[in-house]
């Protein structure tokens, strides 16, 4: 561990620092992009096959039409709420600790958010005619149905793509200026055109600060709003243990969570892989353990409350749901969820003595699979069983969803990895306390 | 028309010389400060005012009500009964213009910041851009050649390690 | 329509006449299996009483055309709404397979294509040309077969005569040996249908809901 703090480092030492990963392109790194593109082709060559042969070849069936692809929307969704809590709430609260961690959180979101919006194309039927459901003039003469959660959904994702994507961008034009000072390759064309020609002038700041805590108010609503959605998605319909009013802060907690979680496991790699370590210390990691382990006891509170009121009301459909998760065929996945949702972050962090480096990583981990494991419960079990008991069915993936599946995490890995080599993966100017803070 | 440039290393000093100069006749225009960090001067010294959360605000409704009207529009437009629901309620459609609302907010919060930045219209765009050392603050000041002396000696005075003079 | 449960015998002749009538492909045990048969009214068994002392009731399932659907405010393309007469349609050109609308259907009657419809020889030269194919990908049910209201309706008004109760039998209704089903105009109080709905046997699918279903079950009251 550096024995100075980051924020006492000279300027130029930072500068150097955080700019000098960008540079050479190593046969790591080379070598880690093109096996995660080889997973981004196999994905996009069962997504062809998909198309080509219809959706019949996944493991989708009556009645569980929302299978894998629902979850792992879900689930990107939530992972995107990294950048925007962080950021966002810390920005507004004007925290210190949050300056190197900022951008990092930030990248996750607009890569998820990416991934996760291809999703509702990808589990479409006829998925060629996504674009039916914006509402442009059209030879079929028709609007889309603004009743549809669907098309809530469309408006609340493209807002928040729009909103997060200029809210990496902001706070990235100083530093694309000095690099495209700095840079002497081919990219200092790309740096010097993204960073609109700023010079560093007082009008410029100022109208960079402003604009980022406007900026932070608006996402952080959008941010909330986009999870509640997603969640209606589910609760407005009318099947059992879906349609619950819980759902709306039940996912959003649950999307929090599993934000902190993807941001501990992307800050470890990144610390590790570009020696960072003087920069994201341990004070990072122990405040997002801390925050992790909040989140963990509020999403157990929310399950409980959802499970609770649930047998308590014994109302035959729901209690059909429930079975199937509590001791039917969904009963591993439901325990190996509270095991790796509470009981191992509860453990690891909430126990001082082992709250470390490397348990912060390895709770954070858990805590990805478990609430991927959530939202396949909440998707699957209910479909499995519908009102009508004829109707009854196990779901199981076939080869296309899995592939589809594991493309997403390597494009994410993809896109970071192409991101980090491009910008400074910390906010250099931010970084540095302002000289004269105290003023 | 020349432009006097001084760099200066102390945060007060600055401020005093961009008081001084305020003082005797020059304009909030007419003074720049260059940095590498955003510098932060008291309420008064060199304000920049901004009307970017008007903007917003202002955006945010007018997004807002055109997406619910259009969302009106449309479903009167084509009437297709719908699981027994009206044609139109802002039960069923609230959710659109809550998020079109905070689009418009985003995108006037975006505008604005170019607008106000002036990163695409410079007063003057030929200006010289002062290279400003990391840790240090580049006066920028736009005056008449008459006044350049006294702009020079004023910077210094208040501390200004070294003052340039640029055509 | 309604339903006498007491004279269902659970034959699946209606099953069958859908099939033929509405162009539904076929499928193989083994696709039944994975859940890839597609079916627009299906008879639901539920068994009474302990083994071996156990008495078998039969229930024919097909959509309820309700008139508050759960499935219409959901489609976000319009490819399921309520038509002026009361059906519950689905265009299948407007479909792009959302799946929401099978997914918040409470008596999933609801059939997805999941391939491109196929049929064995010679069957597929025996296509109701009334009824278009539907494609790949698209989301489909029971349309109380639209077709033939539209034909008698069209017959009605070429005889310059109104349209009579009885004048209008879907396939299931048609083909039910044991006259279990009867289809008709609900708005019309004086309909065999209207009468039978609103005599004490009548009960509604999960009416509890409140999807206010057009399918009336009639059953002993015991």
């Amino acid at each position: 561990m550096a024995a100075r703090a980051p924020e006492t480092l000279s300027y130029g030492q930072i500068r150097e620092d955080l700019f000098r990963p960008l540079s050479p392109f190593n046969s790591k790194w080379i070598f880690t992009c093109l096996a995660a593109f080889v997973f981004v082709v196999l994905g996009l060559v069962a997504w062809g096959f998909q198309l080509h042969d219809g959706m019949g070849i996944t493991g989708l069936k009556r009645p569980i039409f929302w299978g894998f692809y629902v979850i792992d929307f879900v689930f990107w969704i939530g992972i995107s709420h990294a950048g925007t809590l962080i950021s966002a709430i810390l920005r507004l609260t004007d925290a210190q600790w949050r300056k190197p961690i900022t951008r990092a959180a930030e990248a996750i979101t607009v890569f998820a958010l990416m991934i996760g919006g291809l999703f509702p194309i990808i589990h479409l039927g006829r998925a060629w005619l996504f674009y039916w459901l914006i509402p442009v003039p059209n030879g079929r003469l028709l609007w889309p149905n603004f009743r549809s959660p669907l098309v809530w959904d469309l408006t609340a994702i493209l807002t928040y793509v729009t909103g997060s994507v200029i809210y990496l961008y902001l706070p990235l034009i100083p530093d694309v200026a000095q690099l495209a000072k700095v840079n002497q390759t081919w990219r200092k064309k790309i740096y010097r055109l993204l960073s609109l020609g700023w010079s560093g002038s007082d009008t410029e700041w100022h109208a960079l600060e402003r604009a980022m805590k406007l900026m932070a108010c608006v996402i952080l609503a959008v941010a909330i709003s986009v999870h509640t959605i997603v969640a209606w998605d589910f609760a407005m319909a009318i099947s059992p243990m879906w349609h619950s009013t819980i759902f709306g802060p039940y996912f959003v907690v649950g999307a929090i969570f599993s934000g902190i979680a993807a941001l501990m496991v992307v800050m470890s790699v990144i610390r590790r892989v570009m020696h960072l370590e003087r920069y994201l210390t341990w004070r990072h990691f122990n405040n997002l353990a801390l925050l992790l382990l909040l989140m963990s006891l509020l999403w157990l509170y929310f399950t409980a409350s959802e499970h609770l009121t649930v047998w308590y009301g014994n109302e035959p459909s729901e209690m059909g749901v429930f079975g199937a998760r509590v001791r039917g065929p969904y009963a591993p996945y439901f325990w190996a969820m509270v095991i790796l949702n509470f009981v191992v972050p509860f453990i690891l962090l909430g126990i001082r003595k082992l709250r470390t480096f490397t348990t912060a990583t390895i709770a954070s981990v858990c805590v990805l699979i478990g609430m991927w494991l959530e939202r396949y419960l909440i998707v699957v079990a209910t479909l499995g069983n519908p009102r009508l008991s004829s109707a009854h069915a196990v779901y199981a993936p076939t080869w296309i969803e899995l592939a589809i599946t594991a493309a997403t995490f390597a494009a994410m890995v993809l896109l970071y990895m192409i991101f980090a080599k491009m910008f400074p993966i910390i906010a250099v100017w931010e970084f540095k306390p302002h000289p004269h803070e105290d003023d | 028309m020349i432009w006097l440039i001084g760099e200066f290393r102390k945060h007060d000093e600055l401020a005093d010389a961009i008081r001084d100069l305020r003082g005797s006749g020059f304009t909030a225009e007419d003074i720049e400060v260059f940095s590498e960090e955003p510098v932060e001067l008291r309420k008064g010294v060199l304000d920049r005012p901004s009307k970017m959360s008007l903007t917003a605000v202002l955006s945010a409704m007018a997004f807002g009500s055109l997406a619910t009207w259009f969302v009106y529009y449309a479903q009167n437009d084509y009437r297709l009964r719908s699981g027994g629901m009206p044609y139109f309620s802002f039960w069923s459609t609230g959710v659109i213009t809550y998020e079109t609302t905070m689009l418009g907010a985003i995108l006037a919060i975006f505008g604005a910041f170019l607008w106000e930045s002036r990163l695409f219209r410079r007063r003057h765009p030929h200006a010289p851009i002062p290279e400003c050392p990391p840790n240090s603050m580049c006066l920028r000041v736009h005056c008449a050649k008459i006044d350049a002396e006294i702009g020079a000696s004023k910077m210094r005075e208040h501390g200004a390690v070294e003052v340039k003079q640029c055509d | 329509m309604t339903i006498d449960l007491d004279r269902c015998t659970g034959c699946e002749a209606c099953v069958a006449a859908c099939h033929a009538e509405n162009n539904i492909p076929f499928s193989t045990p083994e696709e039944a299996d994975k859940g890839r048969a597609i079916h627009w009214i299906r008879v639901d068994r539920y068994y009474e009483g302990e083994f071996p002392d156990i008495k078998l009731k039969f229930q024919p399932v097909l959509c309820q055309h309700c008139e508050e659907a759960p499935c219409e405010p959901v489609c976000p393309v319009h490819a399921t709404y309520e038509n002026p007469e009361g059906l519950n349609v689905q265009v299948y050109n407007r479909c792009v397979g959302t799946f929401y609308c099978a997914n918040n259907c409470p008596y999933s009657v609801r059939s997805f294509n999941w391939f491109a419809p196929k049929w064995p020889e010679p069957m597929q030269m025996m296509h109701n040309p009334d009824v278009s194919i539907r494609e790949g990908g698209v989301m489909e049910k029971c349309s109380f077969c639209i077709q033939r209201v539209k034909r008698a309706k069209q017959d009605a008004t070429e005889d310059k005569r109104p349209l009579a109760d009885g004048d209008v039998q879907p396939a299931c209704v048609q083909s039910c040996p044991a006259e279990a089903m009867v289809f008709g105009d609900l708005n019309d109080p004086e309909s065999r249908v209207s009468k039978l709905a609103a005599s004490g046997r009548s009960t509604q699918l999960m009416a509890e809901l409140g999807t206010k279903p057009k399918v009336f079950y009639l059953q002993r009251n015991d």
